[in-house]
């Protein structure tokens, strides 16, 4: 029955590397057969070690070995249920199971092949089988020998690698499919282990790339892509060659379209490249799996033009009206994806999505509804609503959570049309759910509410209804968060208090935290309500959680106070700290005896997440958490003993090109900004492969005031190879000037040297240099961007004391440009989403916020107003006199 | 085993399966004396050296033997011990022209007679003393006196000299072990 299984998962997983849309579809039911099964192996590991015996019986019984190797497989694969082979226990079972080798039954000799590979990574010295299956692999039995060389692969390790190459060489070119498949699927496998081996049966791989089983070209392919991956140049050959060659596999083709994309996008190439008309004529292919994988990867090259799309969408048009549901899924769904990015690309298909609404397939049919909303016009909208609406039970969780995605960019595209979209969201949400679909409405309803004033208060009122029956703690105390910051600035904030405080009495400890939180928050903003939060706050100050009751006391004596900096620092704007430094700098002092305090200032300013545009559709995948990058530069600079006594770093640039992409070093340039010097990091790239550089350093001028420290020469650059050096520059000692331009050159010694070895040919070389552009520090480069929940509060508290005003005229045609332009400049964060611009408008204010060099906070408001130019009142206040007066630079 | 099954052994009609494991140092000959029992079409030229161990099967005197050819490579020698609980017997190779690891040999032979699973029971050892045809070789009664075999206790065993490749001595040797194989299992029964 296991067995059935694995046939199974190595179908989804063949299905998953030939590109179908289903990949994930049959899981949940293969699952749930396996849950069905579980009563029969309630068993412990003790019974299989008594079972195990069997094995050693003469002759062997092969249909009760089968039974218990099927036994032990489901359990090794069990993981959770912690009933897991020790590694004694897997290594006896093990032994006494490679004496089933003798046993010539076809379905045993199958389960051993599998048990191999399951116990490879628990048992030890599972290399003991390694004769018996090249025996296997060689024999004459041809149902044996495909699974002998997978089970081979699976225990072969580096150091075995060289005895089993020629049995590989062998079975790679194979006349068998079967074996010649396994063969080179392993070999794949194995070149993580041992890619120098693998490399070196090429000639084999290319021999059957020329098989006539389409499985075979497809694995065969697939192995000499990895072989070249690392040789781009290879690589386009490839394509070229067997674009022409013309493969029988769709498989392959299917391939050969994902490295040409893969290459046009790495290389930035336009659709004049080869590559492109490659993946263009693949669109006339006969198969119809093939034309759909050049559709798709065309609609998703960073370089197409709607021309190019057009051609695309008129294949998949065609697919739309085609009998097999397959065809129609996997055509509207990738229409789905291009309608975010072209709507009008898309809407020559309008007439036949609308046909598909009405499909007997709920996931095409909601698909086809959800790209109709996106390219659709206003008035369309209800009547598609209403559509939804009839079948929004009949269909799966991923797809309701597609439609709310949809209906999210409505509310975007149509703000008018909130009070429709608002309602069914609400609908939805009061409908049963599970944790990622009842999450993407609370998001949408979040973004509709910070996004559209006019449906703030409506948004607002279903959260708090849904608030009163939420199970889900991570969307409770978003939701609350949101309340304590948008709660106080609506008509009667009174109203919000009491779903509130409604949460401080009946959940468990994080919500109620979060909710003494908001409380707080209420009672900072507003004089009125202060007295009742006082009240409510006293209350949960016996509280039996430690946090909850923390906050509240906190919160409780701060507001006695009646402080309006102290509100603002404490409660209305929080710290702007990245937590994962402050950690890191917490735990550090502490390891250090020191009467100094510590110091908030020292930790590196948390920098704003602007979050990238979201192509994908419904079925997203998690995104990997990345470290974030000031911290590798940091532990990076900090191994530097030079650079050790600069502190942390106040602010990383995004890296600068300072030569042309075509050159022989193409060198980069990242500033880390530190309290009174910056640090210039050139990262240069060697492309040359017959010159290799030594002593690389690059020198810098400046007459600006900049003082040149110190210079870290970066000793050898090998050809084709990556390079780092430093320059340390004081910052000058006027306080105010502190932007200006600095010429580079880079100097070094060349030596040549033999492209093949990389050997220089002679010990001397040549002093050389080269010169660079220009590197310039700006405003922005002081400057950290800082989001104040609140500004009105953080203005207040800063105070008049360092305020600088003045009056510009700007001759720029519109607002958005002079907003656009004026963020620029000066690298500070718009609060209050006043970014954008109510459209009709001639006039506009502007609010920034940041932290300047040395952790000063600093504030600019700019009054705009429209007339033949735009007239600018700015103002500017911060901690520090000379950060208003360089910040008000920045606009001259 | 039931009553009919045992009828039919009688008869001769199907033959009784017993396993033998088949030991002795690297570069020996294991492999190229089980090749040799192999069927002639069956038979390989190029031996090479066995990684962990090899199942053959081969017939001699109603029994069905399967052999596990085990690796002699000292890497691979601990492993032995993992197949000798359930074995019916012991072929033993000894190459009988390399006379300065034949010490080594002996201290692998007293491993295994004194091992747990060995020691109690009345095993049958064959012992080949193989490549006879070089020149330079010992007589089967030179490896015995090396391999002190006369010290071994409650244990049936024989030495035979052999030539692997040729076959010389080999199926003396096997249709010795198979009668003693019957004449232990004889003696268990009881």
């Amino acid at each position: 029955m296991l067995a059935s299984f694995r046939k199974q998962d190595k179908k989804d997983e063949e299905s998953a590397t030939s590109g179908n849309p289903y990949k994930n579809l049959e899981k949940a039911s293969v699952l749930q057969e396996v849950g069905a099964l579980r009563p029969h192996f309630a068993v412990v590991p003790l019974f299989f070690y008594f079972k195990a015996r069997t094995f050693n019986d003469s002759p062997v019984n092969p249909r009760k070995c089968t039974q218990i190797l099927t036994k032990i497989l489901y359990m090794i694969n069990q993981q959770e249920t912690g009933e897991q082979l020790g590694q004694t226990e897997a290594t006896e079972t093990f032994f006494a199971m490679t004496k089933l080798f003798q046993s010539k039954d076809m379905m045993l000799r199958r389960m051993v092949y599998l048990s191999i590979k399951d116990m490879a990574s628990v048992a030890n010295d599972v290399i003991i089988v390694t004769s018996s299956l090249t025996k296997d692999m060689t024999g004459k039995e041809d149902s044996h020998r495909g699974p002998a060389i997978r089970a081979l692969c699976k225990i072969t390790d580096a150091s075995l690698m060289q005895s089993v190459e020629r049995y590989m060489k062998q079975a790679i070119v194979d006349k068998l499919p079967s074996v010649s498949s396994a063969a080179l699927t392993s070999s794949t496998h194995l070149m993580r282990q041992g890619p120098e081996v693998v490399k070196r049966w090429v000639n084999e791989v290319q021999e059957a790339v020329n098989h006539d089983n389409i499985m075979v070209q497809y694995h065969a392919l697939g192995l000499l892509y990895q072989i070249r991956r690392a040789d781009k140049h290879a690589i386009r050959k490839l394509i070229l060659k067997f674009s022409k060659a013309g493969l029988r596999s769709p498989y392959a083709y299917c391939f050969l379209i994902r490295i040409a994309s893969n290459l046009l996008n790495e290389e930035g190439e336009g659709t004049d490249s080869p590559m492109y008309e490659f993946i263009d004529s693949c669109l006339r292919h006969k198969n119809e799996m093939v034309i759909y994988e050049a559709a798709s990867t065309i609609v998703s090259l960073k370089c197409v033009t709607p021309k190019e799309l057009c051609s695309a969408v008129n294949v998949l048009q065609l697919f739309i009206s085609s009998p097999k549901p397959v065809l129609r899924y996997a055509a509207v769904r990738t229409l789905n994806k291009v309608a975010i990015q072209y709507p009008a690309a898309v809407t020559a298909c309008n007439v036949d999505l609308e046909t598909l609404i009405t499909d007997s397939n709920r996931s095409i049919a909601t698909l086809a509804i959800t790209t109709l909303l996106k390219t659709g016009n206003e008035a369309g909208v209800d009547r598609l609503m209403k559509q939804i609406s009839s079948f929004m039970s009949e269909i799966s969780d991923q797809f309701k959570t597609v439609v709310v995605d949809a209906i999210k960019s409505l509310c975007q595209k149509f703000p008018r049309k909130h009070s429709t979209l608002m309602s069914f969201l609400a609908n939805m949400l009061r409908e049963e759910g599970g944790y990622d679909y009842k999450k993407a409405i609370v998001n949408t309803i979040i973004t509709i509410v910070e996004e559209n004033p006019e449906a703030k208060e409506a948004g607002l009122a279903h959260l708090c209804e849904f608030i009163e029956d939420c199970e889900h703690t991570s969307l409770a105390t978003r939701i609350l968060h949101l309340l304590g910051r948008e709660g106080p600035r609506t008509t009667t904030p009174a109203k919000y208090i009491r779903y509130i405080y409604n949460r401080v009495i009946l959940e468990n400890a994080p919500v109620r935290a979060a909710a003494v939180s908001a409380l707080a928050k209420f009672g900072a903003a507003s004089d009125d309500l202060l007295p009742n939060v006082l009240v409510l706050l006293h209350r949960t100050m016996l509280d039996q959680d430690d946090e909850v009751r923390d906050r509240a006391t906190f919160f409780y004596h701060l507001l006695q106070q009646n402080d309006k900096a102290l509100n603002s620092a404490y409660i209305l704007n929080s710290m702007n700290v990245s937590l994962s430094s402050l950690e890191r700098l917490l735990q550090r002092y502490t390891m250090e005896p020191t009467q100094k305090p510590f110091d908030v200032r020292q930790v590196p300013v948390e920098t704003v997440h602007v979050e990238p545009a979201r192509v994908d559709i419904g079925i997203s995948r998690p995104t990997e958490q990345v470290p974030s990058r000031q911290d590798t530069y940091t532990e990076q600079l900090s191994s530097i003993p030079e650079f050790a006594h600069l502190g942390p770093i106040f602010k990383t640039s995004p890296p600068v090109d300072l030569t042309e992409s075509e050159v022989e070093y193409v060198v980069r340039c990242i500033k880390h900004v530190f309290s009174h010097y910056i640090v210039f990091q050139f990262d240069i790239n060697n492309t040359l492969n017959d010159q290799l550089l030594e002593r690389v350093s690059v020198q810098m001028e400046s007459a600006d005031g900049f003082e040149i420290v110190h210079y870290t020469p970066c000793q050898v650059i090998k050809c084709n190879d990556m390079g780092t050096t430093y320059t340390l520059v004081k910052l000058p000692d006027d306080p105010t000037g502190v932007t200006g331009t600095l010429t580079c050159t880079m100097k070094y010694t060349v030596k040549d040297c033999d492209p093949a070895t990389g050997v220089p040919d002679d010990e001397e070389g040549y002093a050389d240099e080269f010169v660079l552009e220009d590197v310039e520090v700006t405003v922005c480069d002081h400057m950290q961007k800082v989001l104040k929940p609140n500004w009105n509060a953080s203005w207040e508290e800063i105070g008049s004391e360092n305020e600088l005003e003045d009056t510009y005229a700007l001759s720029m045609p519109t607002l958005e440009d002079a907003v656009k332009k004026i963020i620029q400049y000066m690298g500070m964060q718009p609060c209050e989403r006043s970014d954008k611009i109510v459209e009709g408008r001639s006039s506009h204010t502007l609010y920034l916020a940041g932290v300047y060099r040395g952790g000063h906070d600093i504030l600019v408001r700019a009054k705009m107003a429209l007339s033949e130019n735009i007239a600018m009142q700015l103002t500017v206040r911060s901690t520090d006199q000379s950060a208003v007066q360089v910040v008000a630079s920045a606009v001259d | 085993m039931g009553l009919l099954d045992s009828f039919i052994c009688w008869l001769g009609l199907k033959r009784k399966e017993v396993n033998v494991i088949v030991i002795g140092l690297d570069n020996s000959g294991k492999s190229t004396l089980l090749n040799y029992l192999r069927p002639v079409e069956a038979q390989t030229h190029d031996i090479v050296p066995t990684v962990g161990f090899n199942t053959e099967n081969f017939r001699c005197k109603g029994l069905s033997f399967s052999a596990f050819d085990m690796s002699g490579q000292s890497r691979y020698r601990p492993l032995w011990e993992n197949y000798y609980r359930k074995t019916h017997g012991i072929i033993f190779v000894v190459d009988s022209s390399d006379r300065p690891r034949i010490v080594v040999a002996k201290d692998e032979l007293y491993q295994l007679l004194t091992h747990q699973d060995i020691r109690t029971r009345n095993i049958p050892i064959l012992f080949f003393a193989n490549k006879m045809d070089l020149r330079d070789s010992l007589s089967d009664v030179g490896v015995s006196s090396s391999l002190s075999l006369d010290e071994i206790e409650n244990k049936s065993w024989h030495i035979c000299s052999s030539n692997a490749l040729t076959g010389d001595g080999v199926q003396e040797g096997i249709e010795w072990l198979s009668s003693a194989i019957k004449a232990s299992l004889e003696q268990a029964k009881r």
